[in-house]
This record gives structure tokens, sequence and C-alpha cells, in this order.
């Protein structure tokens, strides 16, 4: 199991960042997916701010979850999860990402056993500059190996 | 749209059944390398049950929706924070839920904080806090 001076040592650990376009196609199979009709006027679905964050931010989940000493496998879950909008975000927009990660906890539960939780923050700066969205997460990741 | 006002509860969203096909388009767009939402295998071998979990996300995405319909479009919503209390698995009916718990004026109408969740049977599987403009 990561050690938790690992796993603390990952905290301010920014990620590469990148940037993310919201692709008409990219909304409307998302609209689709979760059930949502399609926005008017050119209005792109809210969790764009998640969904653009997180393929933006310059690594991959399986990156992340290297970072955090797990793989896919492990069954990572999701703690909590934020949508901060400054704005609605619009289909053919681009974002720069930017972010990392802002805090590492580990706790043991009766049921589950020990578990870590990984929590990030990743920004959608627009084209002028000005921060659009923030999307706060947390990962829960089972340590089953202990 | 009427005013609002704290204690009004928002008009419940149904989804009567969870997809798994669904998920599978949500891992591609995602690049989601978690087997949990496709691979039934790899759910059982985790001790997971026979079914696929839901996206995280989706379950916001439902409130999103529910959020959407209440104030009058997408375009309204400024917050959604959510705690994960169980999972949602491919089969299962999941209801959105909220309640207004405070207003404010703002420069685009009335901002309604609210609280808001997603039940399963009964049971939250996903609960939290959002911020909604509902124009004047």
């Amino acid at each position: 199991m990561t050690s938790l001076a690992d796993l603390q040592s990952i905290v301010g650990h920014q990620f590469p960042g990148g940037s993310y376009r919201i692709e008409p196609y990219r909304n409307w199979l998302t609209c689709d997916a979760v059930l949502s009709p399609v926005p008017p006027d050119d209005i792109a679905h809210p969790m764009f701010c998640y969904y653009g964050a997180l393929a933006g931010m310059g690594i991959s989940l399986d990156d992340l979850f290297a970072l955090a000493g797990a793989t896919a496998e492990d069954g990572v879950m999701f703690g909590e999860a934020e949508i901060d909008l400054r704005r609605p975000l619009r289909v053919g927009e681009s974002f720069t990402i930017r972010g990392g990660i802002t805090d590492v906890e580990r706790k043991e539960g009766k049921r589950v056993g020990v578990f870590d939780i990984v929590a990030f923050r990743l920004e959608l700066v627009d084209a002028a500059g000005q921060v659009a969205a923030v999307s706060t997460n947390s990962f829960v990741f089972p340590r089953r190996d202990n | 749209m009427p005013t609002v006002a704290a204690g009004d509860v928002i008009s419940e969203w149904v989804v009567e059944h969870v997809d798994p096909d669904k998920m599978k388009t949500m891992a591609a767009l995602l690049a989601d390398p978690n087997p949990i939402h496709w691979d039934v295998d790899a759910v059982r071998s985790l001790g997971m049950g026979e079914r696929p979990v839901n996206q995280g996300p989706n379950n916001m995405a439902y409130v999103a929706n529910m959020l959407a319909a209440w104030a009058g479009g997408h375009q309204h919503l400024r917050m959604l924070r959510v705690r994960f209390l169980a999972n949602v698995l491919g089969g299962d009916r999941v209801v959105a839920g909220g309640r207004v718990i405070a207003v404010e004026p703002s420069p685009d109408g009335q901002l309604a904080t609210c609280k808001v969740w997603l039940e399963r049977d009964g049971d939250r599987v996903m609960e939290g806090e959002a911020r909604v403009v509902v124009p004047h």
C-alpha cells in the first residue's frame, strides 16, 4: 500500500494542463447519455465543467490513479464533486485547463478498511483569460491490500 | 416564472431505468478506464455485485437536468456540489429531488440556494447543494 508520506507528497502537484473544446458532437452525445434535451442557443450541458476539466487536465485518469498509487482495477470511486459555473459554457468554446491536487486524507472504515481520499481542483479559463468555471473533485481509493 | 421562496419543492426528475449502454458512451467520451462502468466481470471480481456502476457525474447530471427543468434551462445553474453516498447501478430507478432553502436577489433574477438529492427506493445515493438563478 502507498505510504501516507508518499501520498501526502502529491499535495500541490500541478497537472500539465491543456485545452478543451466543447465539440457539438460531444455535447449531443453527452446530453443523450445523461437523458437531457440538447439545450438551445449553443448552451452546453453544465457537466462540461467537469468533463472538460478532466479531459483537458493534461494527464489521463490512469495517470491520476497512478499518482495516488492505484490503478483503474482497484475500484476507484467518486467521493465529492462540485461544479462552479461563473457563466454558462457554450458549445464550440475552447478553454485552457489548469489545476492540481489540493488535498489527501487517509481514513479507515469498519466495512471497507483503509481508503484514501484525493482531492483536486481544475479551472476552465476562457479565451479572454477569465475563469469561466471551476471543477473540484475527490476520488476515493480503496486500499484492499492492507 | 413565478417568484420562488424558501421551502419551495422542486419537481422531481425520474430516471426509470439507468441504462448500461449510456455508461459505455460516457466511458468512451471521457476516456474513462475504470472497468466498473462497462465490464461486469470486473465489477464481480471487485466484489461489487453483478451490475455495472453508473458514473458519478451522470448522477450529478440527473440533478442538473431537474434544476434546468425547474429554472428554465441549463444556463441558469451556477453551482452544484454533491457527495456520493452509494453506487447507482445499471437497471436502477432513481429520482432527483430538491428544495429551496434560501433566496436572494441577483442581477439576473432570484438566486436560489437548494438542497438537492438523488434517491433509489427512497434511500439517498447522492446529496448536496445547488445555486440556481431563477430569471425574472
